[in-house]
C-alpha cells in the first residue's frame, strides 16, 4: 500500500508496530465503552462531567479512527490521485488549494453556530443522558458521515450545491424541494435564534447595553481595516475583542447607574424591534462596514470562548447535578412539551445531525480541499469537533442544579409570574428551589431576575458562570462570566441573523429574478431593499409571534426549527445514499440508508405530533381550538395554523423527494436505468505524477 | 581511570547531543504548530485571501486595494451562509 492507495490512512499508526496498535485501540474501546456505562447506568449519586468527556473522545476516535476509514475506503472509494477542483481550477480566489488543516479550522469556525450550544440545554430537560448519548452516537453515525459525503461528492462535482446536486440527482422536484427547505430553515432558524436573544437580554441593562456596543465597534473595525490598516484583519479582531470586553466592564457601570439602567431596561416587544431594523440595516447595508467586520469578532470569540470552555471542563472537572433522567421524558416538561421520543433528537439538531452543515459542506470548503483522502479530516473531523461543543453545552447546563435550570428555562405561563409561586411549582416536581435562591443568584450575575429566562443562552450562560466562577475569580466576577456567556452567545447569534437575512435576500433574488428580471439583480438598490424588507418580514414575523406567546415562543419555534434543520438533512442523505447506489456501491448503502431512516422516522413522528397532538402544548392545531374556545385573540389562533401548515407542506416535500429518490434506486438496482454518476472528468493530480516520476 | 573519565566525558557529550537534537526538534514542532495555528487563522480572516488578491492584482496593499479586494469577494462573502 502506498500513499496513493485508496486505503492509505495517513495517520501516527503506521509508525507503530501491529500489536501496540491493537493494544492501544482495545484500550480506548473498553474506556469509551466504561464511560458510557458509567453515565448511563449511575442513578442517584452526582457524577463528574469528565466521564461525559471521555465517553465522548474515546468514541470519536473509534468513529474516526474505523467508520470514517471505512466509509473512505469501501463507500467512497476515496483516490488520492483524483486532482480535486482546488487543483484543477485553481484561481487564487473561490478555488485555492489549502493544507488540510487550515480547511480544517475554516470549515469547523462556519459550521459551529448557536445551535449546538442551545439545543442540549434545552434538552436537559430529560436530564443529561438521552441527550448525551444522541449527541454522540448521532454525530458518529448520522452528522459526521452526511458532512463527509456531501463534502466528497461536491469535490467530484466542481464544488456543486446541495440544491444543483438534489437537481441533478433525484430530479427537478429534488432541487426545488431542498430549496424550499433551505429558504423555510433560514426563515425559521432566525426567528427562533433571534427570540433567543431577546430572551436573553429582556430587562438586562448589561447584557443589552454589551451587546448594543458591539455594533459600534464592528463599525470601526469595518473603518480601521478598510482606512487605517487595510486587510490587518486579525489584528482589527484583538482591537475589537479588547473593546468587548471593555464594553462587558461598562455594562456593568450601566446597569448600576440609576438613568442608564433605565435606558438600556428593555421590554421583549422593544428588543425584537430592534433586532428587525438591525437585521433589515445588516441586510442593505455595504458588507465592510458591519456584515464581514461583525463576522471577523464573533468568530474571534467564538473559538476563543470554545478552547476556554473546553479548557475550563476538562481542569476543573465540574460535577453534574441534574439526574441522568427526569420525569419530563413522559412528555410534560416545562421547557418544551413532547416526549423523548422524538423531541429530544429534534431538539439537538445541529450538535448530532445538521442538514444546515450539507450547505457549508458543497459551499465553500470543496473548493479548498487539496487532496480527496482530506474530505475525511474536514468533513468527519469537523463535526466531531461540533458535537463535542454540543457535549460541552450539555455540560453548563447539567452543572446547575436542577431547580435553579427549570426556573430559568420554564416561561411564566407554565409555573407563574410571581418568584414564590414559581419556586413552589418547581419545587413541587421534586427539584428544590427557592425564591430567595434565586434571587442571590441573579444578584450574583448582575441581573434583576433569573427566573422565566427561557431560550437557553441565560441558563447557557450562568453555568458556565458557575463552572468558572469555581476558579477564575471566584464569585466575585461572576456577574463578569455571566455577561461574557451572554455576550459570546447574542454575538453569535447576530452574525447567523445578519448573514442569515443577506444569503436569504440573495437566494430571493434569484428565484424572482425568474419573474422579473431586475428583481434578480443583486447590486439594483430596489430589489435589494425589496427583498431585505421580505426577508426581514418572514423571520420577524416567527420573532414577533414567539415574544407574544404566552408559553415564551421557544416551545412553539425551535422544534419548528428541529423539524426545518432535520428534514434538510433528510434531502442531504437521500441526495448521498443516490449516489452511492449509482456508484454501484449498493451494498454499502446503510451507511447513509440508516441515518435517513433514523431522520425520516424522527422528523415525521415530530411533525405529526406538533400538527395534530391533542395536547395544546404540543400540537399547533389543538392549541388553535383551545385558544378559539377561550376567544382569544384571533391573531394568535393564526400564527397555530400557520405554524402547523409550515410543518405540513415541508414534511409532504420531503416525503415526496423520499418517495422520489427510492424510485430511482429502485430504477438503478433493477437495470432499468443506467447508473450514471455525474461526476467531473478523472484528472491525475499533480502530486502523483510527480511522486510517480 | 583516565580512560573511564574519557568514556564518561564522551558518554556525556553523546548525552547533550542527543538532548540537543531533542529540544531542536521540540522547537521545530512548536514553531510548525504555531505556524499552521497562524495560517489556519489567517485563513478564516481572510488575511490570506487578501494576500493572494495582492499577488494577483500585483499591487501594494493600500486601501484602494483593499476596497478593491472587498468589493471583488463581497458577492461571495455575503452569500457564505453561517450555521445554525
Amino acid at each position: 500500500m502506498n500513499r496513493f492507495s485508496p486505503q492509505y490512512s495517513p495517520g501516527p499508526d503506521f509508525l507503530m508496530p501491529k500489536v501496540l496498535r491493537v493494544l492501544l485501540w482495545t484500550s480506548i474501546s473498553l474506556l469509551g465503552a466504561f464511560a458510557l456505562a458509567t453515565i448511563a447506568l449511575h442513578r442517584g449519586e452526582q457524577i463528574n462531567a469528565m466521564w461525559l468527556v471521555v465517553a465522548a473522545v474515546a468514541t470519536y476516535a473509534v468513529g474516526y479512527r474505523f467508520y470514517s476509514s471505512f466509509i473512505a475506503a469501501k463507500v467512497l472509494a476515496i483516490d488520492p490521485r483524483r486532482a480535486t477542483p482546488a487543483e484543477r481550477l485553481d484561481n487564487g480566489r473561490d478555488f485555492v488549494p489549502t493544507n488540510k488543516w487550515v480547511v480544517f479550522g475554516h470549515h469547523f469556525a462556519a459550521i459551529a453556530g448557536p445551535g449546538p450550544l442551545v439545543g442540549p440545554v434545552l434538552a436537559a430537560q430529560f436530564g443529561y443522558l438521552p441527550g448525551t448519548l444522541w449527541i454522540i452516537a448521532g454525530a458518529v453515525l448520522g452528522g459526521c458521515v452526511q458532512d463527509f459525503v456531501i463534502l466528497l461528492f461536491s469535490v467530484r462535482r466542481d464544488g456543486k450545491s446541495m440544491t444543483e446536486m438534489a437537481k441533478t440527482e433525484i430530479g427537478k422536484l429534488g432541487g426545488f424541494v431542498s430549496y424550499v427547505a433551505v429558504i423555510s430553515i433560514i426563515i425559521i432558524l432566525l426567528g427562533a435564534v433571534a427570540l433567543v436573544v431577546v430572551n436573553a437580554l429582556k430587562s438586562s441593562p448589561w447584557g443589552t447595553f454589551t451587546i448594543a456596543m458591539t455594533m459600534p465597534i464592528a463599525v470601526l473595525m469595518g473603518i480601521y481595516l478598510r482606512r487605517i490598516r487595510p486587510g490587518k484583519v486579525l489584528e482589527a479582531s484583538v482591537l475589537g475583542f479588547v473593546l468587548v470586553l471593555a464594553a462587558i466592564f461598562g455594562g456593568q457601570w450601566v446597569s448600576q447607574s440609576a438613568s442608564w439602567a433605565t435606558v438600556f431596561t428593555l421590554s421583549g416587544a422593544t428588543l425584537a424591534v430592534l433586532l428587525i431594523i438591525y437585521g433589515f440595516a445588516a441586510s442593505v447595508l455595504p458588507v465592510w462596514l458591519l456584515l464581514a467586520p461583525r463576522d471577523y469578532l464573533s468568530t474571534f470569540v467564538k473559538l476563543g470562548t470554545i478552547a476556554l470552555l473546553a479548557i475550563g471542563i476538562v481542569v476543573l472537572r465540574p460535577s453534574l447535578h441534574m439526574p441522568p433522567l427526569t420525569r419530563f421524558i413522559d412528555g410534560t416538561g416545562p421547557v418544551f412539551a413532547g416526549t423523548v421520543f422524538p423531541f429530544a433528537f429534534i431538539t439537538i439538531a445541529c450538535g448530532a445531525v445538521s442538514g444546515f452543515h450539507s450547505l457549508i459542506s458543497s459551499g465553500t470548503t470543496p473548493k479548498l480541499i487539496r487532496r480527496e483522502p482530506e474530505t475525511r479530516m474536514v468533513g468527519y473531523g469537523s463535526m466531531l469537533a461540533e458535537s463535542m461543543v454540543a457535549v460541552m453545552a450539555m455540560i453548563a447546563a447539567s452543572v446547575l442544579q436542577p431547580g435553579v435550570y427549570f426556573a430559568v428555562n420554564s416561561p411564566a405561563g407554565i409555573v407563574g409570574q410571581a418568584p414564590e409561586a414559581a419556586a413552589a411549582t418547581i419545587s413541587a416536581w421534586g427539584f428544590p428551589v427557592t425564591a430567595a435562591e434565586m434571587a442571590s443568584l441573579a444578584h450574583a450575575v448582575g441581573e434583576q431576575t433569573l427566573f422565566n429566562r427561557t431560550g437557553g443562552a441565560p441558563a447557557f450562560a450562568v453555568g458556565m458562570a458557575h463552572i468558572f466562577s469555581n476558579s477564575l475569580g471566584g464569585q466575585a466576577v461572576m456577574a463578569l462570566w455571566y455577561h461574557f456567556a451572554i455576550m459570546f452567545e447574542a454575538l453569535f447569534i447576530l452574525t447567523v441573523l445578519d448573514a442569515g437575512t443577506r444569503v436569504g435576500r440573495f437566494m430571493l433574488q434569484d428565484a424572482l429574478g425568474n419573474v422579473w428580471k431586475p428583481l434578480g439583480r443583486t447590486s439594483w438598490y430596489p430589489s435589494i431593499l425589496f427583498t431585505s424588507g421580505l426577508m426581514v418580514a418572514a423571520w420577524g414575523y416567527f420573532l414577533w409571534q414567539g415574544v407574544k406567546d404566552p408559553l415564551g415562543g421557544i416551545n412553539s419555534l425551535w422544534p419548528l426549527f428541529g423539524i426545518c434543520n432535520q428534514l434538510l438533512a433528510t434531502v442531504a442523505l437521500c441526495v448521498a445514499t443516490t449516489i452511492i447506489v449509482k456508484m454501484g456501491r449498493a451494498r454499502y448503502v446503510l451507511v447513509t440508508l440508516i441515518p435517513l431512516c433514523w431522520l425520516v422516522a424522527v422528523t415525521f413522528t415530530a411533525s405529526y405530533h406538533k400538527v395534530v397532538n391533542s395536547n395544546p402544548r404540543i400540537g399547533f392545531l389543538a392549541h388553535a381550538r383551545q385558544l378559539a374556545s377561550a376567544a382569544a385573540d384571533a391573531r394568535l389562533i393564526f400564527n397555530d395554523r400557520l405554524d402547523a401548515a409550515v410543518a405540513g407542506v415541508l414534511v409532504v416535500l420531503v416525503a415526496v423527494v423520499v418517495i422520489e429518490s427510492a424510485l430511482e434506486w429502485a430504477r438503478v438496482l433493477s437495470g432499468r436505468k443506467a447508473a450514471e454518476v455525474r461526476e467531473a472528468p478523472f484528472v491525475m493530480t499533480r502530486l502523483a505524477l510527480e511522486e510517480q516520476g | 581511570m583516565s580512560q573511564v573519565a574519557c568514556g564518561a566525558g564522551a558518554r556525556a557529550t553523546l548525552e547533550a547531543k542527543a538532548d540537543r537534537a531533542k529540544a531542536s526538534a521540540i522547537l521545530t514542532a512548536i514553531t510548525r504548530l504555531f505556524t499552521l495555528l497562524v495560517a489556519a487563522l489567517r485563513e478564516i480572516f481572510d488575511e490570506s485571501a487578501y494576500a493572494r488578491f495582492l499577488d494577483r492584482q500585483r499591487v501594494a496593499s493600500s486601501p484602494a486595494a483593499y476596497g478593491e479586494f472587498l468589493r471583488e469577494s463581497e458577492i461571495a462573502k455575503a452569500r457564505r451562509p453561517r450555521c445554525c
